[in-house]
């Protein structure tokens, strides 16, 4: 890994020695440069042979000397702040020019709230944008994972390698503690809230996707982060954890553009555990090809050696996978004239995944327009059609079956002549073979959305505008579930002993509509305002109906009418959101600015008392370097701060105690009722998150480098909780508002153009990032709140508490004991004391304490990131290195690996130990033990042996650091040259190769330290689970534009 | 200024007629899904079949430790006695209770009498099967949220409760005033009040009965609750399953002929009918099991999986052809012949030694005739000198060992075994013994881990060897 971090940094010196080298000697032109404004000099600007990398710059005194090639005909000069000059030089020695400032210094746009573009100086929050480019580089079919890295304070974790899996994307910190709770940003796709639910299967985790998926990353000019509840307050209750403002390609008047993206892409696996390839099938040491232990048996050696000759070890963790290969195609038109314009895409993507049989396809189809049919009014509209879905096949079950395979079989063999399935024991008549499973037990979705909107503008008068926007998102997500029951086939080994068929039929539908007012007004001649008052509505209608049948009566035909045993079950659920707001911004002589809002919501599923809330925010910004004097090289100074109050509802019905009729019923004629495990309060109030914001933008040096830093807290009070609850207080969970959670950080960006000539130019960006939180209160009664847990065999299962003064994420578990002498104790008698020797007991084996300990926490200490862009004429090299750092997980893996000695720490099996700690006396242990299962040689009954008696019940054993450094992508491109260009039809023509997911370091060992087997909605995110493994992804691409 | 004035006081108009329309438009919070009363006739429905649900739950764990199943795998947990976290079975317990204390009250504001006594009932027997394998338990402030950590209630203290509530239920059953009728929704006895009434006295043997190690044993009212208990077969509480829904003993089965292994007999359990221990052979075997491919009955030694047994066909296992596995089978929750034993095991300690006797042999019939054994065999079998002991030579251990085979699955055979402290003919802990157990016997259950997750400050320290109230040295 180290070699690929010293490989790239050779590359980088190598391309800067190549462009100093390049200069070649004829002959030399001076002369001085001016701001044409102004009239003053201007040092610092950059002089070029254009076409090539011959250059300079100016000096102190704006003057320059440069040696130029004899063919050399056009200087170029350029300067940040002034716009680019070409000038011819005609034989001439001397060249005096005189610079244009540009139009906007340092006036960089983003898009913020209600889609108003807002000049980033005027801003008293953090906005961060990402251009097109940035976003699609990696080849990332998911928006959500095309953000990953690039700013600062956004944490993006990938549920896995496989095709369409979710991600999660949490925006300084998690604000609600509910397990369930929603703490991702609100996406919002030109002005219109889409859906970026991810509907989780209700058996095993099957990496479904996360809605936003159904955008395609070629349709999108930018992407604005808004972090911060000020950012957010006008989109209301859904932007509470921010807002991801994505706006799409729209056609330019003029001339038509054509544009093709093709690629395709090769997925591997890119991380493994360390296998131990000497012990087989059998246990207690004993070799037993029919045994269901697939580990524990003798040295496969031995058994090839004494017993068997052609007893052998398979790689089935590499076996049971494949490459994967996704091709992504897509073409767009766009053009238009002074009156209208347009922009058509198709695209297609087809993924396999590295599991047999899991994929992804999408087809997006979009067309937006607009006309102006007047000076006063444009009206613009859009539409975009996506069809998404695939075989979700559940990498847990995949992975488990794995773990219980005998390495001494083949996984890959897993059908026989008949069709049926062949297992790992009893001649194939037992076990699970996972690839088998994954070909014939199915789960396919399939997702038809439709997203659009309409949008009118008026303008009334110079100073007063107003704007409606209608929007909906509908899509039906139909998935079956299809498990074969028995073929009929006298000793079959079948995957279910009845077989089942589940249709699932899924209707939500969106609406929002927008009315915006806009009045603007210089009030005296340095003072102007604009304020902003609107309304919205947003209306959400969701329709779920399922259908199980159960036990096939023709095996091979899977309908429903084919079954014994039906059941159907309906979900439905309607939320509703009416809010009204006003946004007043200032500008005192445009370097101060004041934006204040006020918003009041009215929600539905909030008890009608309660229901409405209103909340306000305040920010400032101060540009000081246009009011203070400062030294040359400091171009921009800005100084902001923000107060801001964010409101957030209650999921539906969480207000009431119900009855449900379990699924078994009707049973002779009869339904039965039970009362529902879910309890409601029926006073619920809405989560109010308080946040403070104060941040500064700098550059230097005309902008070549520039720094921003923001620190922030956030408080997020009566939190609407799911508590998981004792069932014996007559439910399992109970809706309430419970405690406050605090977080707080800070976030700092830096820009950097270390390089900037005519042909060879270096763009690089850092971000750092660390957020802490504290839980500073709970329910009254709770001490604890349990989030979620995960299986680990014996006592090794992991849990995830809140717990008051404690961090969010902390992983709780069993450990070894400690051993403290009389009158001493623990220092924090929460966390697990690694300091403390460790208690070795009567049985020279170590004591394991079963109380649930702190053993780690899953979030990061800091994350960053380094985005690096080089380019020298038409060849561009971009990489971006993603860094999370101190973190840890429970690796439900390891609990497994142990569990059943499948990797190369259980490979001290049969050897001594004498456990380093100390016996209840104090005295350090002398006692020697055998690890092995059975009698050991020295005449002791040592039962399953150390790993299943001892290791794999302890927790502690299997939280780890899961830190890495990840190089995200690496991308090299090509443009075809204008020369070659005019020769051919094209305008563009560019063929690149990138490589993602590499991971550079970690200290984790298995498979990537970042997959996660939960679902991108659920909270519980300290635990692998069996997850999918991480996929690294080799990309070639082509696109050309007509 | 002026503009800024007029349209503020426009938004102002705009915001009133907003908060009065708005109201309708946002009132759609009522579930769509889930009704907010059940009415007592679905309420009984799913007490009753969930108490069935319950004795199955349990008895797939007890099986193991009583050794009439064994895993087909070496060292599995269950059957090694490891603290394992039964947090479904708890559940199921809390569930069903929570539901009998919401029909308990609703039945009383009704003035259904019949139903306040079917659920008081109920909950004994629930509550009793709860304490009987974990102990002190929540009771007193649990089912209705009023504290979201219920204190854990001494476990002597809830058979006091227990005993309150089947003489309440019984009360309210004498009673007979109520303003509804129980009927079919009654999937125990289908609204057959007097069978109530008779569970009513039967659990309350039971339950006394249980007390056999302890100073407050009373023998002399065990038998007069047994006086007014079950009749005859007939009286049996159980509850048929359904073509539509599957006894779950049958899933057990049918997985296992489909070779995801499970519900294998234990070698003991095997050996006490096959005449290995006892010299002769006990028929019901036949309603327990198949024979296997070489046409005779083999175990499974407990923690020592099936070693080079094949996964189909050596060994003896439940099978849908059985009495207890088949699918549409009943679950037993109380029979008369498990009180005929009570009634034995109380007359012998009260020194009453020939209507000992008579409840022994009568115990043995009963269970025979349920099981369909033709009368040829139940005579052999009854005459048999093993069985056939007479009154004067009857000991607590043949009491013992014929209840052992009439309960067979079901988790009360968990209580006698502590209460005979595991002494059957041939029973050995299993190997591959959890080595917590230090060599002995399982005396209780884990708390579950949604409780210490949950409940931490409540729930007692325990250990796997900790005795439950009755359970005395």
């Amino acid at each position: 890994m180290t070699k690929l971090i010293r490989g790239t940094v050779g590359l980088i010196a190598l391309l800067f020695m190549t462009a100093i080298n390049l200069q070649a000697q004829q002959r030399t032109i001076t002369g001085m440069v001016t701001d044409a404004e102004s009239g003053n000099t201007l040092p610092g600007v950059n002089v070029f042979v254009r076409g090539t990398t011959v250059g300079t710059s100016t000096d102190a005194n704006g003057r320059y000397e440069l040696t130029v090639p004899a063919d050399a005909d056009t200087l170029t000069f350029t300067f940040i702040g002034f716009e680019q000059h070409h000038e011819l030089i005609n034989n001439r020695t001397v060249i005096d020019v005189a610079l244009q400032p540009s139009v906007e210094t340092f006036g960089e746009v983003v898009v913020t709230a209600l889609g108003i573009e807002q000049q980033q100086r005027s801003l008293g929050y953090a906005v961060e944008k990402i251009d097109s480019e940035e976003l699609t580089a990696a080849g990332d079919q998911n928006i959500v994972s095309a953000i990953q890295g690039r700013v600062a304070g956004v944490q993006v974790t990938n549920t896995g390698g496989a095709p369409g899996s979710s991600s999660r994307i949490i925006i300084r910190g998690y604000s609600s503690l509910d397990p369930g709770a929603n703490n991702q940003p609100l996406f919002v796709v030109d002005g219109i809230p889409i859906s970026n639910t991810t509907i989780a299967s209700d058996d095993t985790p099957r990496s479904l996707s996360n809605r936003a998926i159904d955008i395609n990353p070629n349709d999108i000019a930018s992407v604005s982060v808004l972090k911060g509840a000020a950012a957010a307050a006008l989109y209301g209750v859904r932007a509470a954890n921010g807002a991801i403002i994505i706006t799409t390609k729209k056609g330019q008047a003029g001339d038509v553009a054509i544009n093709f993206k093709n690629s395709v892409g090769f997925d591997r696996v890119n991380s493994y555990p360390n296998f131990q390839r000497v012990y087989g099938q059998g246990f207690s040491g004993v070799h037993d090809p029919n045994s269901f232990w697939p580990n524990w048996g003798p040295k496969i050696s031995e058994v090839r050696a004494n017993i068997n000759p052609d007893w052998r070890y398979y790689e089935i963790w590499r076996d049971a996978f494949q490459t994967g290969v996704k091709i992504d195609n897509s073409v767009s038109v766009s053009g238009g004239s002074q009156l209208a314009t347009y922009y058509g895409s198709v695209s297609n993507l087809m993924h396999e995944g590295v599991i047999p049989f899991s994929d992804f396809n999408r087809t997006t189809v979009r067309f937006t327009g607009a006309i102006h049919p007047s000076d006063n009014l444009s009206i613009s509209s859009s539409v975009n059609f996506i069809n998404s879905g695939g075989n979700r096949v559940p990498a847990d079950r995949f992975m488990e079956r794995l773990m219980y395979w005998a390495p001494n079989k083949d996984v890959t063999d897993y059908m026989k002549d008949n069709g049926t399935m062949k297992g790992y024991y009893n001649d194939g008549g037992s076990g699970t073979n996972p690839i088998y499973d994954a070909r014939f037990s199915t789960y396919e979705d399939n997702v038809n959305r439709v997203i659009g909107y309409t949008n009118l503008n008026y303008n009334f008068t110079d100073w007063l505008s107003a704007s409606y926007r209608f929007g909906i998102d509908y899509y039906s997500d139909q998935r079956t579930n299809i498990t074969p029951g028995p073929s009929g086939i006298a000793g079959e080994n079948a995957l279910s002993s009845t077989g089942f068929i589940r249709e699932y039929r899924i209707n939500s539908r969106d609406i929002t509509s927008t009315i915006n007012l806009m009045i603007q007004q210089d009030i005296t001649e340095k003072l102007s305002a604009e304020l902003l008052l609107g309304n919205d509505i947003f209306d959400r209608n969701f329709n779920q109906v399922n259908a199980f049948g159960n036990d096939f009566v023709t095996p091979n035909f899977y309908n429903l009418s084919n079954v014994r045993d039906i059941s159907t079950s309906q979900y439905l659920s309607k939320r509703r959101l009416v809010g009204v707001y006003g946004d007043l911004m200032l500008n005192y002589g445009d370097f101060l600015y004041l934006d204040i809002t006020a918003r009041n919501d009215w929600s539905s599923t909030l008890p009608e008392e309660n229901r409405s809330f209103f909340y306000p925010s305040a920010s400032l910004g101060f540009v000081f370097s246009d009011i203070v004097d400062l030294p040359e090289f400091f171009s921009f100074g800005k100084f902001r701060a923000s107060y801001a109050q964010v409101g957030k509802d209650a999921e539906p019905y969480s207000t009431g105690i119900t009855f449900t009729a379990p699924a078994q019923y009707p049973l002779n004629g009869q339904v039965g009722y039970t009362r529902n495990q879910t309890i409601g309060s029926p006073n619920l109030l809405p989560e109010i998150t308080t946040s403070v914001e104060l941040g500064t933008n700098l550059r230097f040096l005309e902008g070549r480098i520039g720094f921003d830093f923001t620190w922030y807290k956030a408080n997020s009070a009566d939190q609407i909780l799911t508590v998981p609850i004792s069932n014996a207080t007559g439910g399992t969970r109970l809706i309430t508002n419970a405690g406050e959670i605090e977080n707080r950080g800070i976030e700092l960006q830096l820009n950097l153009t270390p390089v900037q000539t005519a042909d060879f130019l270096w763009d690089m960006s850092l971000n750092y990032s660390r957020n802490r939180s504290e839980v500073l209160s709970i329910r009254e009664g709770l001490e604890t709140i349990f989030l979620g847990s995960q299986f680990g065999y014996s006592t090794g299962d992991a849990s995830m508490y809140l717990v008051k003064g404690e961090p969010f994420g902390n992983i709780y578990g069993s450990s070894y004991a400690r051993y403290y002498p009389e009158g001493e104790a623990p220092e924090d008698p929460l966390y697990v004391d690694k300091d403390a020797p460790i208690l070795i007991g009567p049985d020279g084996f170590p004591v394991v304490n079963t109380d649930q300990l702190v053993l780690g926490n899953a979030l990061p200490d800091w994350i960053g990131g380094i985005y690096n862009q080089l380019s020298y004429k038409n060849v561009t090299l971009s990489f971006l290195i993603n860094i999370q750092w101190g973190m840890d997980v429970y690796s439900q893996y390891d609990n497994f690996f142990t569990a059943f000695g499948i990797t190369e720490i259980t490979l001290d099996r049969n050897e001594f130990r004498v456990f380093e700690g100390v016996t209840a006396d104090g005295q350090p242990n002398t006692q020697r033990v055998w690890l092995g299962q059975g009698v050991g040689p020295d005449g002791v009954d040592y039962g399953a042996g150390f790993y299943r008696n001892t290791y794999r019940g302890v927790t502690e054993n299997f939280v780890k650091d899961a830190s890495f450094i990840k190089l995200r992508n690496i991308k090299f491109a090509y443009s075809l040259p204008a020369s070659i260009l005019q020769k051919i039809p094209f305008r563009n023509v560019t063929a690149s190769v990138s490589a993602t997911n590499l991971i550079l370091y970690t200290p984790f060992d298995g498979f990537d330290p970042e997959s996660r087997s939960g679902p991108a909605g659920s909270n519980a995110i300290g635990f692998t689970g069996l997850d999918h493994p991480g996929v690294a992804s080799l990309i070639f691409s082509l696109d050309f534009s007509l | 200024m002026k503009n800024f004035k007029s349209l503020f006081s426009i938004s102002a108009v705009c915001l009133f007629v907003l908060a009065a329309g708005c109201s309708d438009y946002l009132n759609i919070n009522t579930d769509p899904n889930n009704p907010t009363e059940a009415p007592l006739s679905g309420l009984m429905t799913n007490v009753t079949f969930e108490t069935s649900q319950g004795v199955y739950s349990l008895g797939s764990i007890t099986s193991y430790y009583v050794q009439y199943l064994a895993s087909p795998n070496p060292a599995s947990p269950t059957d090694i006695q490891d603290a394992v976290s039964y947090g479904d079975t708890w559940f199921t317990f809390y569930d069903v209770l929570t539901d009998l204390a919401v029909l308990r009250q609703k039945a009383k504001e009704e003035g259904a009498t019949e139903y306040l006594g079917v659920a008081k009932i109920l909950t004994a027997l629930n509550l009793a099967t709860v304490v009987d394998v974990w102990g002190d338990v929540p009771y007193s402030e649990a089912f209705f949220v009023e504290t979201l950590t219920p204190a854990y209630d001494d476990d002597q203290q809830l058979y006091n409760t227990i005993f309150e509530l089947l003489d309440g239920g019984i009360a309210d059953l004498q009673a007979g005033n109520s303003t509804v009728d129980l009927g079919e929704d009654d999937f125990i006895y289908q609204g057959d009040t007097d069978k109530w009434l008779r569970l009513g006295y039967m659990l309350k043997a039971r339950y006394l009965n249980h007390l056999s190690k302890t100073a407050n044993y009373d023998a002399v009212a065990v038998l007069a609750a047994v006086d007014n208990g079950f009749l005859n077969n007939d009286d049996d509480a159980q509850v048929n399953y359904f073509e539509a829904y599957r006894n779950p003993w049958a899933n057990v089965a049918i997985d296992n002929a489909g070779l995801v292994l499970g519900g294998w007999l234990s070698e003991q359990v095997v050996n006490h009918m096959n005449g290995t221990t006892y010299g002769v052979f006990d028929p019901r075997i036949e309603a327990f099991t198949d024979t296997t491919d070489s046409g005779t009955y083999v175990g499974t030694r407990n923690g020592d999986g099936r070693g080079d047994a094949p996964p189909a066909g050596a060994r003896s296992v439940l099978t849908v052809n059985t009495f207890y596995a088949a699918e549409t089978a009943p679950i037993l929750i109380a029979t008369y012949a498990e009180q005929k034993f009570i009634e034995a095991e109380a007359a012998f300690r009260a020194n009453q030694q020939t209507r000992a006797y008579n409840a022994y042999l009568a115990g043995i019939e009963a269970h025979m005739d349920k099981m369909g054994v033709d009368e040829a065999a139940k005579d052999a079998y009854l005459t048999d000198p093993a069985v056939a002991v007479g009154a004067a030579n009857l000991t607590l251990d043949h009491i013992f060992k014929e209840k052992y085979t009439a309960m067979f699955l079901h988790p009360e055979a968990w209580v006698d075994a502590r209460r005979y402290d595991y002494q059957y003919q041939g029973m050995e802990v299993p190997e591959n013994l959890n080595p917590q157990l230090d060599g002995q016997f399982i005396r209780r259950l884990r708390y579950p881990d949604s409780e210490t997750q949950r409940n931490s400050e409540n729930v007692p320290d325990v250990t796997l060897l900790d005795r439950i109230w009755w359970d005395q040295n």
